[in-house]
């Protein structure tokens, strides 16, 4: 920037007065270019960023607006319900990225099977899932969990198994959450899987194999390591993705019970919306993007480093 | 179970898109008659609408547009408008008391001061309870008292017969509890049904109407937070005590209520004045065998009667036609005969005492075996009422107490220590005080 307006005034006081410019030159068309999505990210995201965190410096609403410094962060650190949130979320995390994602592998590698007939058809059905409108999904779940009378208990009971009361406990109904997340996005990790499996070249393959590599030798050596970036990406999103986990919750358990699947965006969506604590709501939201900031850096640096 | 406060089901981006499409309702008058447009939701709204008719002949140069939002949108968009700075909000809301004294408090200005459009002169003409509730810190009266719930106790005649139990003997909930442990051994059914673990909605009403019999609340009229006082203790302890013996149904999950109700597994709904007309809706073939009474009391003498809910009608502070608004509000509220209308049409259980002297409140109902069902509820608040002071936190302290009520029910845990600690939780949320 600062070369280009030297080189101006260079031209300006080299005396050529130019008393048509053209309003599109070469020089400014990339920035013409990036204009409209430039537009929209002032107004749709740095904006709303700037404001939420003047928001999350006040409390109150409308003309009972007032600045409260810090205040709230203070009572953010003090408040047990944003701590029970935050180790509820860990505790979804740790259990749910690593089932998913080695589900979401194993399915990769089938649907990559050059043995596997109606291709198409069983990957749109691994993909279908991540499809499923909220709501669907949320009556969907309420009757497959359904204590006396779901689907899962029944097929539980045909083994034996006491009808388990998924959303009345807090334990069965973090596994519950558990469950609808690994429905809803294995799918979807799956078929990034796919297009990583199917960009490894076929050579690597018939080499290893005139070497005499045998079928789990080639998966460590060559799937993996080729795999990669992918795997660090899906590890990446999966972890945010949980991070900010809302949906199932919020249609599934609402939280309960006893604040047992309370996850922080959850929270943060209360003290908005139900609590009108919008200050609040802003300070748990800066909270949360620090935290989410933090684990991906943290993964990038653990995994990545080599690159 | 009913909850009146279910889920939100807005969210962050269909609520700024309320935001964007508010705007437009109010128009420049150039002579012409005035509209003024009344948000409310279904079937309160067709009484409403049924009586708008009669006042719109009676006052030609007003038309009265009533809007059916429903609820609980109603709420989000209120609040999307207050926020707004009243853009695009009807001239007339209909508000539970549960939001009223939020969006007083929160949105200073957002409701008129209906004091200075006359409305003092109808302080004494609703059920007691009522009148301090609609009115703010300020002393300003921002909504005018349209809906009454009392608190009811609606019980299976044939299983108490088969109990052999005598309803009218149970005076206090301590009987209550000892009928519930025959009905339990001699029918196998239980006294009442709750969402234990609060699964999918809260299930507060009962325990808060253990509450407003003693006169209590979660906050006091100053606003201090009294969810660890005696009466709330005293209350989540007989919860605890009818739990312990085994005759609380749990009623968490799909349609649960209704499958033990069907199946005669409860004896007894504690359930306020809408259920009247709801029981006979929703279980026509159980006819006959429903009787209604007020619950008994907390202690041996105490107060039997506490008003559940109630709704009001509130004008905009923004609107432009406040004097036309009030004029509609003054015709449809606190005239017998229209407010009975209302009742007809509306189902809404009207809370002006001038209008329990018609004959309907005192008719035999047939479902209820030819008992004067309403009559129960008109006793009820011509005892009446205690105040409930909602206060603009009371969303949060439904929450806490409902995490409260889940831990003693699911856990057994110790009702004193855990609304202790409930308590100040409530307490440092709100920046509120603990009562002393």
């Amino acid at each position: 920037m600062t070369l280009t307006m030297t080189r101006e005034a260079a031209t300006k006081g080299g005396g050529s007065p130019r008393s048509h410019r053209p309003l599109i030159t070469k020089r400014n068309i990339p920035y013409l270019l990036i204009l409209p999505a430039l537009l929209g990210f002032v107004a749709f995201k740095a904006y709303p960023i700037l404001a939420a965190l003047y928001i999350s410096l006040t409390t109150g609403a409308g003309a009972a607006r007032t600045f409260v410094g810090l205040d709230n962060y203070v009572r953010l650190v003090n408040d047990p319900l944003f701590w029970t949130a935050l180790w509820n979320t860990a505790l979804i995390l740790v259990v749910q990225v690593p089932i998913m994602l080695l589900l979401a592998l194993v399915l990769a590698l089938g649907l990559n099977s050059p043995l596997l007939r109606l291709r198409g058809l069983w990957r749109l059905g691994v993909f279908m899932p991540s499809l499923t409108g909220l709501v669907a999904y949320g009556v969907m779940f309420s009757v497959i969990l359904s204590k006396d009378s779901g689907l899962l208990n029944w097929v539980l009971g045909i083994f034996g198994v006491d009808a388990i009361d998924w959303l009345g406990s807090p334990f069965w109904a973090r596994i519950a959450i558990v469950i609808a997340l690994t429905w809803h996005y294995t799918g979807y990790n799956a078929v990034i899987y796919l297009a990583g499996l199917q960009s490894i070249p076929k050579e690597l393959y018939e080499a290893a194999m005139v070497d005499g590599a045998g079928a789990v030798r080639r998966f460590w050596s060559i799937t993996v390591p080729q795999l990669r970036p992918i795997l660090l990406l899906t590890v990446v999103l999966s972890t945010i993705g949980t991070l900010q986990l809302f949906d199932e919750p919020f249609v599934i358990t609402g939280g309960g019970p006893d604040n047992s699947t309370l996850t922080i965006s959850l929270y943060l969506y209360e003290n908005g919306f139900r609590y009108f604590d919008f200050g609040y709501a802003a300070a748990i939201a800066y909270a949360l993007t620090l935290i989410v900031a933090g684990f991906g850096l943290l993964q990038l640096k653990l995994t990545g480093g080599k690159k | 179970m009913i909850n009146r406060r279910g889920v939100l089901a807005l969210t962050l981006a269909g609520t700024l898109t309320l935001a964007a499409c508010g705007g437009g309702g109010e128009k420049a008058e150039s002579g012409g008659p005035v509209k003024i447009t009344v948000w409310s939701w279904k079937p309160a709204s067709d009484g409403l609408a049924a009586v708008a008719k009669d006042f719109e002949r009676a006052n030609p140069n007003i038309k009265v547009d009533v809007q059916v939002i429903g609820n609980p949108a109603i709420w989000e968009k209120i609040t999307v408008g207050m926020a707004a700075g009243g853009k695009g909000l009807g001239d007339i809301l209909h508000i539970g008391i549960d939001y009223l004294p939020s969006y007083v408090d929160k949105f200073p200005g957002g409701l008129a001061d209906l004091n200075k459009l006359g409305a003092g002169k109808y302080k004494d003409a609703f059920a007691k309870g009522l009148w301090p509730t609609v009115t703010g810190k300020d002393g300003g009266v921002y909504a005018m008292p349209w809906e009454v719930n009392p608190i009811g106790f609606f019980y299976r005649s044939d299983l108490f017969e088969k109990a052999g139990i005598d309803a009218a003997a149970i005076r206090t909930w301590d009987d209550a509890i000892e009928a519930g442990k025959k009905l339990k051994e001699k029918t196998g059914a239980s006294l009442i049904g709750l969402n234990k673990p609060a699964a999918g909605s809260m299930d507060m009403d009962f325990y808060q109407s253990l509450l407003q019999q003693q006169g209590a609340f979660y906050f006091n009229q100053q606003g201090d937070v009294t969810l660890s006082s005696a009466p709330a203790v005293q209350a989540m302890t007989l919860i605890k005590k009818m739990n312990d013996a085994g005759i609380v149904a749990d009623t968490s999950g799909e349609g649960t209520a209704k499958k033990l109700i069907s199946s005669g597994k409860l004896a007894v709904l504690p359930w306020a004045a809408w259920a009247a007309s709801y029981i006979p809706e929703m279980r026509p073939e159980q006819k006959g065998l429903w009787r209604v009474m007020q619950p008994p009391a907390v202690t041996p003498g105490g107060k039997r009667t506490a008003i559940v809910n109630s709704t009001h009608l509130a004008i905009s502070g923004t609107s432009k036609h406040q004097a036309e608004a009030f004029k509609f509000i003054e015709y449809a509220l606190t005239k017998p005969e229209v407010i009975n209308k209302v009742f007809k049409e509306g189902g809404v259980f009207p809370a002006l005492t001038a209008a329990y002297s018609d004959p309907v409140f005192s008719a035999p109902t047939e479902y209820f075996g030819g008992q004067p069902a309403l009559k129960t509820f008109v006793d009820s608040l011509t005892e009446g009422a205690d105040a409930t002071f909602y206060s603009s936190d009371y969303a949060r302290a439904l929450k806490i107490a409902s995490d409260a009520q889940t831990q003693v029910l699911t856990k057994g845990a110790d009702p004193a220590a855990t609304l202790a600690t409930a308590a100040q939780q409530l307490a440092q949320q709100t920046g509120r005080k603990l009562a002393g």
